[in-house]
């Protein structure tokens, strides 16, 4: 048994660290959050530069072959600095690519997602606002005309950062079942539609399909057969976004905790009463909770036949966690902690914002117990 | 107990009735009460505030000689409740002037002080704001700062405030200094009645988490206001201060519109779906829904046994604390079960899909500050009703 980092993981860890206080600091964040870019392209070459898009992708098509625990060491230091880039949602469809396409179309993505050329993500929920099967309507059928390319018709919200991406990993009902298309961002007949959120860090957007063709090659794996690959690799991204969530949950403790320890009122630091105090350990708990849970769904997610209980433990638990503490970093700042100019905002944001992605902590808790059958 | 009111009280309510059936601006529709939406419509406003004026309920428990009504607190209830369940807009648009300007005016004013600034107080023809905190002086109000010396029969004002809320659309502001350095600190402070053109303030917008700027920050370079805008004796600031803030609005009005709140959450939870159904069947938002409920109507009861206290004489003291500290709870709440309710639309700031009409979730989830923290900190709250009620001994 082993369970803390490797030297590697270590290293890792500190390398984003560094990047994000040289590269990307909150002022910068600040200034990317008003920008009508999406994605920084600077910044993002740079991350590419370190081998991060690569990271968990397949040695044979430009990756470094690398586990989903150590995507999990980045997003966590992401979330901390709250870095504004779509690396957990790019290596969750580059995961789905390379787990169900066939090498000439793993060979036709791959690559260029793992130099940072190209950004995928996945579209996958919709009205029904419900990341399971019965979540997918958008329906994939044979045109009309009776050529050989099928026609997707339907709309996808709040795709993470489809804006930014060049290939979107469409999650769409067929006859026969679900199935994912490749679908080049461009293509004829889609529409993104770019979303204004509360938290600013993060792009989103909606995206619709009006009579887009789509050949045979560009589906993944056989018809209609793809929903067992593709919640597996939902619960993946979920790890990822519950590492980020508890990176921004520490950071907004440690933010709270430094104030804590300057601020006086009653001739004393705010942290000596315990009112203060007693609060900023329970968030400690909190966070430090959800990353046991964190860094163990990490593994389990390449490990594990089924990780679904161990992957909805993070998830509820770093929600809760991220939610907690981003609020009461605002409380134990008091006036100041509601102003634009304070950190405890963003973090506030983030956390409540983010704790209903990918499922919110009552459906998780919920799957925690139908897991086990219960 | 009897939660019956007499002939004469029913009377007065289907007067309220019918007043409001005629005058209220904001019939049959919803409408923010954020300072947006209340610029947008002020002419309306001030067209109710006079209708109230005409009525002399405005200010409707202060003395008939200077505009106000006269009138007993249980008729106040009544007049609040039946505005707050028509949606109308707050019983006087001047705020702070009515909140705790005036009944500071009322106990400690002299007659020139009354006759001067009640009237328009209650004719919204003048907005006050509050110059208490300061950056060093928030919890700890007491150990503030900003002094004012006196020269001749001038007081000399330099320091700064802060997070000063309608700073800049306030005509005067009711300021908290020190006058007596030597003094030990709860005595060597007076209360200030400064209008907000005198020459050496500067105000400087505060930008909040929503991205508007509802306080400010104020600078203090030798402001001078003659000792007549003194409000009490010098070095009784604090109690000033204190009646003031004791005076804050009654709850039954507050709890009103958490109610209202309630209802269109519970509303909205028809509306949307949750996991493929009606979000008001969804178990963990009805048990959320249950405990607001069972929360604010504890509020209210608890509202009623207050006011009976007041009624029979007896001293107001810590109690408000507890409604506050519950208050503080629900508004946090309100504005996170509101936008879970609305799933993945809860966390658009703008359109264009499945949010409630004008973002109310949003913005109550970016806005529950201002009555969390504004009104004195949940943490406060707690030590007042540990100290003042429970008689447990100050922390460290
Ligand atoms: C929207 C808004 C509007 C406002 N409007 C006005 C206004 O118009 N005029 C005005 O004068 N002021 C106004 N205020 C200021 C408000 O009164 C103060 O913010 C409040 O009193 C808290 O002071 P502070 O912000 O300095 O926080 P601090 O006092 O520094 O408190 C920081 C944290 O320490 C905790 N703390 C402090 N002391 C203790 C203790 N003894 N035990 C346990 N915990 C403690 C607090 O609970 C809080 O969590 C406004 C504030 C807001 C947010």
């Amino acid at each position: 048994m082993d369970f803390g980092f490797t030297e590697e993981q270590a290293q890792l860890q500190s390398q984003v660290r560094r990047f994000v206080d040289s590269e990307c600091p909150l002022a910068r964040v600040r200034e990317l959050m008003a920008s009508s870019v999406p994605v920084d392209k600077g910044l993002w070459e740079k991350a590419a530069g370190l081998g991060w898009q690569a990271l968990t992708l397949p040695e044979e098509h430009g990756g470094l072959g690398l586990a989903w625990e150590d995507l999990v060491v980045i997003a966590e230091e992401a979330g901390r600095g709250l870095l504004p880039l779509p690396l957990v949602a790019d290596a969750a469809a580059a995961r789905l690519l390379a787990r169900l396409g066939n090498p000439q179309q793993c060979a036709r993505w791959l690559p260029a997602i793992a130099t940072g050329d190209s950004i995928a993500t996945i579209a996958m929920l919709e009205d029904a606002d419900v990341y399971e099967d019965r979540g997918v309507s958008l329906q994939a059928s044979a045109s009309a005309n009776g050529s050989a390319s099928l026609k997707l018709n339907g709309a996808k919200r709040f795709v993470p950062y489809a804006q930014a991406a060049d290939l979107l990993l469409v999650i769409a009902r067929e006859p026969e079942g679900v199935s994912v298309f490749a679908v080049p961002a461009d293509s004829p007949g889609v529409t993104i539609i770019p979303l204004v959120l509360v938290d600013a860090t993060q792009r989103e957007a909606d995206v619709v399909f009006n009579e887009v063709s789509v050949c045979d090659d560009q589906r993944l794996g056989r018809a209609g057969a793809a929903w067992a690959e593709v919640a597996r690799v939902l619960d993946a991204h979920a790890v990822a976004l519950s590492a980020e969530l508890v990176g921004a949950a520490d950071a907004a403790v440690m933010i709270a905790t430094e104030y804590a320890k300057v601020r006086k009122q009653f001739g004393h630091t705010i942290g000596r009463f315990q009112g203060v105090k007693h609060r900023l350990a329970e968030l400690h708990v909190g966070v430090e909770s959800a990353r046991s849970l964190v860094y163990y769904a990490g593994w389990a997610v390449d490990h594990l036949e089924d990780a679904r209980m161990h992957v909805s433990m993070a998830k509820s638990f770093a929600s809760m966690a991220a939610d907690e503490a981003g609020e009461d970093c605002i409380q134990i700042h008091g006036a100041i902690g509601y102003t634009w100019e304070c950190d405890a905002q963003l973090y506030y944001k983030r956390g409540r914002a983010s704790r209903n992605i990918l499922g919110s902590p009552e459906w998780h808790s919920e799957r925690v117990l139908s897991s086990q059958g219960l | 107990m009897n939660f019956t009111f007499s002939p004469e009280e029913e009377r007065f309510r289907s007067e309220v009735r019918v007043f409001l059936a005629e005058k209220n601006p904001n019939r049959g529709e919803k409408i923010g009460s954020d300072i947006e939406s209340s610029l947008a419509r002020l002419p309306q406003l001030l067209a109710w505030n006079q209708a109230l004026y005409d009525k002399h309920w405005v200010g409707f428990n202060w003395p008939q000689r200077y505009g106000g009504g006269g009138g007993g607190l249980i008729e106040q209830m009544i007049l609040k409740e039946e505005c707050a369940k028509d949606h109308a807009p707050i019983l006087g648009l001047s705020y702070m002037g009515l909140a705790w300007v005036g009944p500071g005016l009322i106990k400690y004013g002299t007659e020139e002080q009354k006759q001067r600034f009640i009237p328009p107080i209650l004719k919204a023809e003048e907005h006050w704001c509050t110059g208490y905190s300061e950056p060093g002086a928030g919890s700890d109000l007491a150990s503030l700062q900003c002094k004012a010396e006196r020269d001749g029969d001038h007081y000399v004002i330099n320091g700064q405030k802060i997070w000063t809320s309608l700073a800049s659309w306030a005509q005067w502001m009711i300021l908290l200094v020190r006058t007596d350095l030597s003094a030990p600190k709860h005595l060597g402070m007076s209360c200030l009645l400064v209008p907000m053109d005198a020459e050496g303030m500067e105000v400087r917008p505060i930008k909040v988490m929503s991205g508007e700027t509802p306080f400010a920050e104020i600078f203090f370079n030798d402001v001078r206001v003659p000792i007549e805008n003194r409000l009490g004796e010098e070095g009784q600031g604090w109690d000033v201060t204190k009646t003031a803030l004791a005076n804050e609005r009654s709850s039954i009005a507050e709890v009103t519109a958490l109610q209202h709140n309630l209802e269109d959450l519970k509303d909205l939870a028809r509306r949307c779906r949750i996991g493929g159904r009606a979000a008001i069947e969804d178990s963990s938002v009805r048990s959320r829904l249950a405990k607001l409920d069972c929360t604010i109507e504890a509020m209210r009861l608890s509202g009623l046994r207050f006011l009976t206290k007041q009624l029979r004489g007896e001293p107001i003291g810590a109690e408000t604390s507890v409604n506050k500290l519950l208050r503080a709870q629900v508004e946090v709440e309100m504005g996170r079960l509101g936008c879970d309710i609305e799933g993945s639309a809860g966390r658009l700031l703008k359109g264009p899909h499945g949010m409630d009409v004008g973002a109310k979730w949003q913005k109550h989830m970016l806005g529950w500050p201002t009555t969390v923290i504004g009104g004195g900190t949940p943490n406060i709250q707690k030590n007042v009703i540990a100290e003042r009620i429970l008689g447990l001994p100050h922390d460290v």
